[in-house]
């Protein structure tokens, strides 16, 4: 019995010891494992970086790319410039990374983790020259929940067609 | 539509006009648009349907939800769109936009899946580009973005 014990204790504490993070796309075509720590992480406000992610910015968090496997599925890439590839799904254009050629490491899209608030404190702003006119005030912004915004009725048709956050054997 | 507002995705595949006015403006925490965003919030303008033009290309779809498709460039993969099926208006991708300051913000949705880091992201240390990249790299980064402009 107390040999059991120990080898479960073992086994916990190796879990315990190396990190697994998943993540994926929004439609579940493209999924991935970390295995092991995620690095550091950040918010690029660069103008590239608004375009690639149609949004204010990038949040990204850095990865050792031989940590990243990708289980279902490959991303697309597109090049976006002469030294750096942008990643995404082809099928519902979830961006998920960006890596510049010959880099260690890779920067992992923080939307597309299972669990976007496992990252540690994040550490920088960059790009700040494009940065958009309306972000130092928008946790300022009159809030809304999901159900504040949406009618009983879209609600009670709202069928969510994410996939959802944690690796699935079939999808959809 | 000359003077129209316009906008498109990072290769240039695609390129959209706007007829008419933005509205409606805000960021959207909701796990959703997260996952589609690949991001901490969605940043989205209101625009009419009828307002929308393609004029170059014209984007993928992904049914994110039974009343909701999502638009992208199938090719660089910039998110583009949100549409409810039923509306009369849709919601364009603010980053998408070639000026993304027309946009003014009136709210944030979504409050539910809001991430702890966002309250603080404006405070957050900052520095420019050219401050981050060494010359080296400078020299060799050469933009495949689409410009700003058609």
């Amino acid at each position: 019995m107390v040999k059991k014990g120990l080898k479960y204790q073992m086994s916990d504490q190796k879990l315990k010891t190396t990190a697994q993070f998943s993540g994926g796309c929004q439609c579940g075509a493209v999924r991935f494992h970390i295995t092991g720590n995620l690095g550091k992480s950040g918010i690029c406000h660069c103008r590239m970086c608004q375009k690639a992610y149609g949004s204010w910015g990038a949040a990204l968090v850095s990865v050792v790319a031989k940590n990243l496997a990708w289980t279902r599925g490959k991303p697309t890439e597109f090049r976006s410039s002469a030294i750096v590839a942008r990643g995404f799904c082809k099928a519902c254009g979830t961006p998920l990374y960006m890596r510049e050629d010959g880099d260690e490491n890779i920067e992992i899209s923080i939307g597309s983790l299972d669990e976007p608030n496992r990252i540690a404190p994040l550490t920088e702003q960059s790009g700040v020259e494009s940065r958009v006119s309306w972000f130092k005030g928008m946790h300022l912004l009159p809030e809304q929940t999901t159900a504040d915004d949406r009618s009983p009725e879209d609600l009670a048709k709202l069928k969510s067609l994410q996939h959802p956050d944690h690796d699935t054997d079939h999808w959809p | 539509m000359s003077g129209a507002i316009r906008g498109g995705c990072q290769c240039g595949a695609i390129r959209y006009a706007i007829g008419g006015p933005l509205f409606g403006s805000h960021i959207c925490h909701c796990r959703m648009c997260q996952k589609a965003f690949g991001n901490f919030f969605a940043a989205l303008a209101g625009v009419m349907k009828t307002d929308l033009q393609w004029i170059k290309g014209a984007p993928a779809y992904y049914r994110s939800s039974s009343i909701v498709r999502r638009g992208f460039c199938a090719h660089c993969g910039t998110p583009l769109t949100f549409a409810y099926d039923h509306t009369a208006h849709m919601n364009i991708s603010i980053g998408s936009l070639d000026n993304p300051s027309l946009a003014k913000l009136e709210s944030q949705f979504g409050l539910e899946s809001m991430l702890p880091a966002f309250p603080v992201l404006h405070l957050l240390p900052g520095s420019r580009t050219e401050d981050d990249i060494s010359a080296e790299d400078l020299h060799r980064l050469e933009s495949r973005q689409n410009p700003d402009h058609d």
